[in-house]
């Protein structure tokens, strides 16, 4: 930068009012504004989708389950020897035995399939924090049931349903044998991930074996880890020590491709949102132009005084793009209150059986802004370069001899 | 030499008709000197002082600055436009934006010295034309004589070797005129500088040391 730039750059943030406030940037700022806000908020909309189910996800589901590779329950004297073997893994934050089944759910006039689990309630409990309502604290023949399963069939805590296990070994002349027990609704268990709150019921260990007929055993061992994102690889490690009987599933193997997708969409809206960006350039264009012809007599005056074509293009771009700089800080402020505004607001909810989440949260992060400051001010100043070629051409005597 | 102007030429074209306007215009200037260029409206007065200001270039015919053969295609044209010419216009073209010594600081910046020494030689020079009073003052706050001298001191404050001057007074009242001309006048006795002045006002043209006429595309000096 020369020191007639540096002079007029220091004018312009000394005296913004008389040197940036001008009519002709009122559209352009108004167009950046409103594009970077929305590109800004559809941007903190996504990934707050996306750290919200991801986020979800590892809470509704073990981030790795330790089941028998031939389908076989694992029996209490299995479960103490895997947790002897891996108990000097130190990141992992606990390791608890389930019971999983599906089965029916029947209240006085509907019938339903759920997803029954059930945990050992002396140890921790690791869904606590989505009990909605009611206490986790489960009697013989209480149930915690989801939030949207509950809707469905009407039912409110201290109500009562029948589960129902079909005894495939049992199929007599008159259909499938059931065993059926009758249950009170205890807790409501509302995480927010849909799928969980509309099928699942949870009981006591005690509870499913009877129901489900099981002397002794779990489905599954179930493993939280203090960084999940390494669970495919700690499963291998796991199978290693326990050895070939055993089989490790890391949750990211059935939900990675789902978050893959979700990422790919967060950053296909973000190109589709960057057009809005490209389209208020055409105002960025269009004042550009504007300014280059209110002061064609400066140029050539500046161009008689012995300053260089490059150096005014400089200056007229440090012009416009100080405001448009401040139109896309402006518009982040905008995408910022969008966001919060979207937060709060309890009018619109998503669709839980389409969207898998039921809220819509933002996520603001430092890379995000950068990334919208960033790819904005490129298209921004992509277009601001594109009238400044009129400079270039501008001959100085075609100028004077207009005014005379 | 400052200046040396050797059977320039120069047409155009208007509407498929080609005007000549230089057919054969040569001029010497030497340090010090005051010329005034004279003649009718149209005669090519102003395509003269433009050529020799580098504005625009001759088709036919050499323009020696110094000691270099110029044009104003040539690479150092700017350089030269803004360290061994001064321009002043009919119309002041000062830059509404900026105050009284901003526009005079600008030739300074441009050749890449420090504002604050531009500042300074532009508030001493406007000192110096009785313009202390008027340093902050934008152009819409100044009277015509007065935009007239700021102008007068943005072409004088690089000290070049030659200033050229396209009908200064030509929207000035008679009284502002006549400070302007006698300022230049002044200015070019005590610095020596080269003034080249085009004007059809035979009688402010009186004040200059030589006078040339454009008559038919060549300068006949009186």
């Amino acid at each position: 930068m020369d020191r007639l730039e540096t002079f007029f750059l220091k004018r312009y943030i000394k005296h913004p009012k008389r040197n940036l406030f001008r009519f002709s940037f009122v559209f352009m700022v108004i167009g950046i504004i409103l594009s970077v806000g929305i590109l800004s908020a559809g941007l903190n909309l996504f990934q707050g989708y996306e750290t919200n189910l991801k986020s979800l996800l590892l809470d509704s589901f073990p981030h790795v389950s330790i089941q028998s590779a031939y389908g076989e329950l694992i029996s209490q004297a299995e479960l103490i020897r895997i947790k002897n073997k891996l108990a000097q893994k130190s990141e992992i934050l606990s390791l608890t035995g389930s019971i999983e089944s599906s089965l029916m759910v029947q209240t006085q006039d509907k019938v339903r399939a759920v997803n029954l689990r059930a945990y050992d309630f002396s140890e921790d409990f690791p869904y606590a924090r989505y009990i909605s309502k009611g206490s986790y604290d489960l009697q013989p023949k209480e149930l915690i049931v989801g939030h949207y399963l509950a809707e469905e069939l009407g039912l409110k805590i201290g109500d009562e349903l029948i589960l129902s296990y079909p005894r495939l070994d049992r199929i007599t002349p008159l259909g499938i044998q059931n065993n059926q027990s009758t249950f009170t609704i205890a807790a409501i268990y509302r995480s927010g991930y849909y799928e969980s709150d509309n099928s699942l019921v949870i009981s006591t260990i005690s509870d499913a074996k009877s129901l489900l007929m099981i002397s002794d055993g779990y489905s599954k061992v179930e493993l939280r880890l203090s960084d999940p994102d390494k669970a495919s690889q700690y499963s291998r490690e796991y199978i290693y020590l326990l050895g070939s009987e055993y089989i490790a599933i890391p949750w990211d193997l059935y939900a990675q491709s789902l978050l893959r997708l979700v990422t790919m969409e967060k950053w296909l809206i973000f190109i589709v949102f960057s057009f809005l960006v490209l389209i208020a350039g055409i105002n960025v264009i269009s004042a550009m132009s504007t300014i280059i012809i209110d002061k064609t007599r400066e140029i050539a005056v500046l161009k008689t005084l012995g300053a260089g074509g490059h150096s005014i293009k400089r200056i007229f771009s440090w012009h416009v793009g100080l405001v448009a700089l401040l139109a896309v800080i402006g518009g982040q402020i905008l995408g910022l209150l969008l966001s919060w505004f979207v937060e709060i607001q309890s009018f619109y909810r998503l669709k839980g059986e389409v969207y898998f989440i039921d809220t819509l949260t933002a996520d603001i992060t430092w890379v995000n802004l950068a990334v919208v400051f960033a790819v904005s001010n490129l298209l921004i100043f992509a277009c601001i370069n594109i009238p400044l070629k009129q400079i270039e051409n501008m001959q100085i005597i075609d100028i004077i001899r207009q005014r005379n | 030499m400052v200046l040396c102007a050797k059977h320039l030429k120069k047409s155009y074209i208007d509407s498929d008709q080609t005007i000549t306007v230089l057919t054969d215009a040569s001029l010497e200037v030497a340090p010090g000197d005051f010329i005034c260029i004279t003649g009718k409206s149209g005669s090519g007065k102003s395509t003269m002082l433009h050529i020799m200001g580098l504005l625009d270039s001759p088709d036919e015919g050499e323009l020696w600055i110094g000691d270099k053969l110029v044009n104003s295609h040539s690479s150092d044209a700017p350089k030269i436009r803004n360290q061994e010419l001064g321009f002043v216009f009919q119309f002041h073209y000062l830059i509404e934006d900026l105050n009284a010594t901003e526009n005079v600081a600008l030739p300074l910046l441009i050749a890449g010295e420090s504002e604050i020494e531009a500042r300074a030689r532009a508030k001493e020079l406007l000192v110096h034309l009785g313009l202390a009073e008027r340093l902050n003052r934008f152009p819409n706050q100044l009277s015509g004589g007065e935009q007239q001298r700021v102008s007068l001191a943005r072409a004088l404050v690089n000290k070049p070797k030659l200033v050229l001057a396209d009908e200064p007074t030509g929207n000035l009242d008679p009284i502002y005129s006549s400070e302007v001309w006698n300022m230049m006048k002044s200015l070019n006795q005590e610095l020596n500088q080269a003034f080249v002045i085009v004007t059809h006002d035979a009688e402010a043209a009186s004040k200059a040391d030589l006078v040339y006429d454009l008559v038919d595309g060549a300068l006949i000096r009186n």
